[in-house]
């Protein structure tokens, strides 16, 4: 995720709405649209399936997830599969369980809205075990968030794609590929080590992570082609012209799902963009994720 | 009326583009409402010598004079760039676009500073993009950073008459280039294509700072979707004048020129 830091969004966000801008510029905002994509048919929620919420470290943290939820409110997306990252890397054990416990209560907080993957670093095995447990079975959370401190196939990763596979729930992987050196990133994996892991642990349900944001999305989409078990996340900032219908050609629509990454127009503007139809656009939007999380026995 | 001040016609070397067509790109815009694009040539971004590919573009942009609105790329490092920039001119072109880093030049190098007098004598725009691609996703056989932010300041301060269009940047509310007392003239007008709403509000924010008629409606087609850049104007949904600005007259100001 983009950590540009810029000060007091709501106030800004006022500018263009409240009495005093429309003053200024001489003309009333028109009513906002209630949902900036059309509902989808039966129902199904839009669900951002790779969202951050902002570490307590961070001056305004508040104001921030508030405006993660207004923006989700805008661009009619229903519900935000989020995590929060530490923000020093490799994570410490307290660091993680730090993190997830303010997952919790954000969940609490906006019931039904935020959905938490459970963040850990496999350099604890024990403990990230412990957590993701404790998160999954007492806490609700609906996932694993994978980052970078160690690439998906090193075996230290194994338990916990074992437990993620024994707790069912999915596991988003933090995923790039680039033609030059990701500075500062050397165990990032990528979508061939993610389809490697995949042909390991079939039954993991593996989310390669913003397709859109993670380098050469062609050659991720390529490399993923024969990996049934995973998902592309297509979510991040960079608006590439057809790399949604390049996904559906090569991977089939069942297995895209919809993500911003904090990137929100960027994430919903792509699917808009795409040239695929309404059914195929539903599955992506929400449709495959909430199949995901259904596998989960309730 | 929708203006996109951020577009391309032909092939790009390192990616196959859907919509290269002037036919495919008229049939993108007419999807989305566009009416009127600024068009370079993707391809001239990577030859050494841009001149045929300017011409290129011109035979394709020709058909369509009220669509599609050619702008030339033109290295000033590189031999016979005068000749070039008046032969752009007899074709019609209307601006140039400037790739320093793809290019290898400094924009406040003295041959730039002679291209941006020389076309600011030919009431050109000029339009500066940022970036092309992401830098990672670059293929293997290049490696070209953004275009800093503060050389942009440079040169805009270092040429007052200009008028330039920054394309695809980001990042701007953290430069001279974003603030009001930031000291630097009013040539300049940046496009929507990579800016944030809402969550880093960087279009608000610019909005506040600079005023309305400094925001350009672009999108970086056939590179990028339009969508994203449609979908900050209707979350952003401003009062009808600000939006009418950003989505044409701003653009069609400097073209129509005093
Ligand atoms: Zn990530």
């Amino acid at each position: 995720m983009n950590s540009d830091a810029t000060p007091d969004p709501i106030s800004r966000r006022d500018f263009l709405r409240g009495a005093a801008a429309s003053a200024a510029l001489g003309a009333a905002a028109p009513p906002r649209p209630a949902r900036a994509i059309t509902p989808l048919p039966g129902e199904i929620p839009v669900i951002d399936c790779h969202a951050h919420l902002h570490h307590h470290s961070r001056d305004g943290w508040q104001a921030d997830d508030l405006a993660l939820i207004e923006v989700a409110d805008r661009l009619g997306i229903d519900r935000l599969c989020c995590s929060m990252l530490t923000p020093r890397r490799p994570a410490s054990a307290e660091g993680f369980r730090e993190c997830n416990r303010w997952v919790a209560e954000a969940m609490a907080r906006h019931d039904g809205r935020v959905l938490g993957y459970c963040y850990v670093n496999p350099g604890h095995p024990q403990e990230a075990i412990d957590e993701i447990r404790r998160c999954v079975e007492d806490h609700g959370f609906i996932g694993v968030k994978l980052y970078n401190e160690h690439r998906c196939t090193d075996p230290v990763v194994f338990p916990v794609v074992e437990a993620a596979i024994d707790l069912r729930v999915p596991i988003l992987h933090h995923a790039g590929h680039g033609h030059h050196p990701y500075p500062g990133q050397p165990n990032i994996s990528d979508g061939g080590d993610l389809a490697e892991l995949s042909r390991r642990y079939p039954e993991a349900m593996l989310i390669c992570a913003h397709v859109c944001g993670g380098g050469d999305w062609e050659w991720t989409i390529k490399a993923l082609r024969h990996a049934p078990g995973v998902r592309l996340d297509l979510s991040g900032s960079v608006t590439d012209d057809g790399v949604v219908e390049y996904a559906a050609d090569l991977l089939g629509v069942d297995r895209l799902l919809f993500g911003c990454d904090m990137s929100m127009t960027a994430g919903v503007g792509r699917i808009r963009g795409a040239d695929l139809d309404d059914e195929a656009k539903a599955k992506i939007l929400g449709g495959n994720m909430l199949e995901l999380l259904g596998r989960r026995p309730s | 009326m929708i203006v996109d001040v951020n577009a391309h016609l032909g092939p790009f070397a390192f990616r196959r583009l859907r919509h290269q067509s002037a036919e495919s790109l008229l049939g993108l815009m007419d999807s989305r409402g566009i009416d009127v694009a600024f068009v370079s040539s993707a391809a001239a971004i990577t030859h050494r010598n841009t001149q045929p590919a300017n011409e290129d573009l011109a035979d394709e942009a020709r058909p369509h004079p009220d669509r599609l609105v050619p702008f030339a790329v033109i290295n000033p490092s590189y031999a016979g760039w005068e000749d070039d920039l008046s032969a752009c001119v007899d074709l019609g072109f209307r601006g140039l676009r400037l790739y320093p880093n793809w290019h290898a030049y400094e924009l406040t190098s003295g041959p730039c500073l002679d291209l941006v007098d020389r076309a600011t004598e030919r009431r050109m725009i000029l339009s500066l993009p940022i970036r092309v691609e992401d830098p990672r996703q670059q293929s293997w056989l290049v490696d070209v950073p953004d275009v800093p932010l503060d050389r942009v300041a440079a040169l805009v301060a270092a040429r007052p008459g200009a008028r330039f269009h920054l394309v695809n940047g980001r990042g701007y509310v953290g430069s001279p280039l974003g603030r009001k007392d930031g000291g630097l003239p009013d040539n300049y007008r940046i496009d929507l294509a990579r800016l944030d709403v809402l969550l880093r509000d960087e279009v608000e924010t610019l909005l506040d700072s600079l005023g309305p008629d400094r925001l350009l409606f672009g999108t970086g087609i056939p590179f990028q979707y339009p969508d994203p850049t449609l979908a900050k104007i209707d979350v952003l949904d401003p009062p009808p004048e600000v939006r009418e600005r950003i989505l044409s007259r701003n653009a069609m100001e400097w073209l129509d020129g005093p």
